[in-house]
């Protein structure tokens, strides 16, 4: 998942998480304004229950003063009683509203005066019967008067009840509708968020799909190559062997065939048909070193890396010992320090010591006294293993030529050989993904030098420099 | 007995064969020297047939050079058949061939090849290869007993 992409479901459960919080929240303000209108009807509820239950002791009062029956006066006791009740009842419903706790103050002196008088009337009544009763009744002008002002007062509380009701009404359905408007909103844009994030992850996919189309051609183009580079193989298989085969056999007969000359023939041949009998049976027969030199730089080419944890100095002794036919007779003083071992393949780099050691063999053969020294160093951190002759040398503007195919920086009347052997080498330090180099001076040696690269990159044991030998690194000539 | 091939050299380059021929003369190793130039030849005479039909198995070559590169059956291609016959597999053979590649090497021992030579460029080099091969098998080595050979059919198996 792309950060882009990740933000967006970030900022989709943020926006869930929020209008789940704002509706929660308007959810409880909705409820508290509905409880203010239900709180207000009471109200409203409350005052008419007060009109209602003075008129009702009123009533009784009256009865009772025209008739005298305890009914009436039962009928006035219960409408006192609940006036009471209810004037006890009305402060607390009004406590939030400083203008209706005024009102209510005002209302009830003038509940008490009515009441007041509508117990004296009572009392006139039982104390001095009937007629002054009716009396009373008749002349109660106040009644009508304190009956007007307690009407009035509850009509104003009334309307102040009923304007906060239409105020709570309209706060109720206002924050009903921001409750909707919040959900519908809320949705909306979470759909859309959603919605988004569906193109951003159909786009992805659309991006995926097309890379894994891309790496499945890629896989097919490989595919292609490996088998292409597999028949590719096969043919320079099938042409090494062809070239072992068929270009050996007329080379054999070349040198046979005139061998075959000299041995049944020679005493009929003067000395110069001799001498041109022999340069055939020799240049037949150096052509086939030639043949088999490139036969072993085209194996080494194809051949896969065997590595191995190998101990370079036993490898080396094997070397020298093998090669002692090549120096047989010469005196060659060998230095060879402790190598440390390596993780490379035996039998190429045995290749290597075999082509560099011989090459040191052939190229002091005119020293008096040759000396072949091998040994190892450490240039920036990497082994540098190294073969050093005191021999012919060559001039270093010639280096470049050294390791390619058939190329010699010596005549073959002075030094023989085909120009493969450090092709060879080169070939095989670069399948070990090393390097080779070589500094020398004509006439005073040559110093080859080599790394073994990637097959080196495991644990390395301490190595341990060999014998006295500087190498400076502005001499040396990178291959 | 004098008239029984001693050797079978199967070459399909005359030169070759006469450089070979010469070599084992020269050292007195073989009196009679037959040269098949292909596959199918030397398998019409190690299996009697053909050109070859009044042969016996009970007289087989002391020794087989075989070349690796011939027309119609190759080299490894006679060197299956008679390692697979009962009445022909214990017969010497020696590859003897230009080619000294690992997967003709490998194929040639795992067919039960008795000796693998390369033939050198050099003459030189050639004559001493051919006379230490024909020193070897026509004098040092000691033969399978003729019993095993005879009757057209071997015993042990």
């Amino acid at each position: 998942m792309t950060s882009f992409s990740k933000t967006i479901a970030a900022c989709a459960l943020l926006i869930v998480v929020c209008i789940g919080a704002l509706s929660f929240w308007s959810q409880i303000r909705n409820e508290r304004d509905r409880q203010w209108v239900t709180h207000t009807l009471l109200v409203v509820e409350k005052l008419q229950a007060v009109r209602i239950d003075i008129t009702q002791a009123e009533t009784g009062q009256r009865g009772y003063m025209l008739t005298g029956q305890d009914r009436y006066l039962a009928l006035y006791g219960a409408g006192v009683e609940r006036v009471e009740q209810d004037l006890k009842e009305l402060p607390d419903l009004i406590a939030d509203n400083t203008v209706e706790r005024e009102a209510t103050q005002r209302l009830a002196p003038l509940i008490a005066e009515r009441l007041a008088e509508l117990h004296d009337g009572i009392e006139v009544r039982n104390q001095s019967g009937l007629l002054a009763g009716v009396e009373a009744v008749a002349h109660a002008n106040n009644g009508e008067m304190w009956m007007g002002l307690i009407a009035s007062q509850i009509a104003e509380m009334r309307r102040t009840e009923a304007m906060l009701l239409s105020r709570h009404l309209e706060t109720a359905g206002a924050s009903t509708r921001k409750m909707k408007l919040i959900i519908a909103f809320g949705n909306a844009l979470a759909v859309f968020i959603l919605l988004v994030k569906g193109l951003v992850i159909q786009k992805e996919i659309g991006r995926r799909n097309l890379a894994e189309q891309n790496l499945k051609h890629v896989n097919q183009m490989l595919e292609q190559k490996t088998v292409e580079l597999s028949e590719t193989n096969v043919e320079v298989e099938s042409f090494a062997y062809s070239v072992a085969h068929d270009l050996r056999a007329p080379l054999r007969h070349i040198a046979g065939f005139s061998s075959v000359l000299i041995e049944d023939y020679g005493p009929r041949i003067d000395a110069e048909g001799q001498r041109c009998l022999k340069k055939i049976a020799d240049g037949a027969q150096k052509m086939g070193h030639l043949v088999d030199d490139l036969l072993s730089l085209s194996k080494v080419g194809r051949q896969e890396l065997l590595l191995e944890d190998t101990l370079l100095d036993p490898l080396l002794r094997q070397v020298v010992e093998e090669l002692a036919p090549e120096y047989s007779g010469r005196e060659i003083e060998w230095q060879i320090a402790g190598l440390s071992s390596a993780h490379c393949d035996p039998g190429l780099i045995k290749q290597v010591f075999v082509n560099l050691l011989s090459n040191a063999v052939k190229y002091t053969r005119r020293q008096q006294r040759a000396v072949i020294q091998v040994g190892e160093t450490m240039q920036n951190g990497e082994r540098v293993i190294f073969v050093k002759d005191n021999g012919a040398g060559f001039e270093m503007q010639y280096a470049g030529k050294l390791f390619g195919v058939f190329q010699r920086l010596h005549k073959t009347g002075d030094f023989e050989g085909t120009g493969v052997g450090l092709a060879i080498v080169q070939r095989i330090i670069r399948k070990h993904g090393g390097r080779i180099w070589a500094e020398a001076e004509l006439d005073r040696g040559a110093t080859f030098f080599f790394t073994l690269g990637v097959a080196e990159r495991g644990p390395i044991r301490t190595t341990q420099v060999g014998a006295a030998h500087a190498i400076t690194n502005d001499e040396v000539i990178h291959v | 007995m004098s008239n029984e091939v001693e050797i079978l050299l199967v070459d399909d380059s005359p030169e070759d064969a006469e450089l070979t021929v010469r070599a084992l003369r020269r050292n007195k190793l073989a009196n009679v020297i037959q040269v098949a130039e292909d596959g199918a030849e030397a398998l019409d005479f190690l299996f009697c047939r053909g050109a070859h039909k009044d042969r016996t198995f009970a007289h087989p070559p002391r020794l087989v050079l075989l070349d690796l590169k011939l027309p119609k059956v190759d080299g490894l291609g006679v060197l299956r058949a008679v390692r697979a016959d009962e009445r022909t597999k214990k017969i010497p053979i020696v590859i003897l061939t230009s080619s000294k590649q690992q997967q003709d090497l490998i194929e040639g021992y795992n067919l039960g090849v008795s000796a693998y030579a390369q033939k050198p460029v050099d003459f030189q080099q050639f004559s001493e290869t051919i006379r230490q091969i024909g020193m070897f098998w026509m004098l040092i080595n000691q033969p399978p007993p003729p019993e095993v050979f005879a009757a057209g059919k071997a015993g042990g198996a």
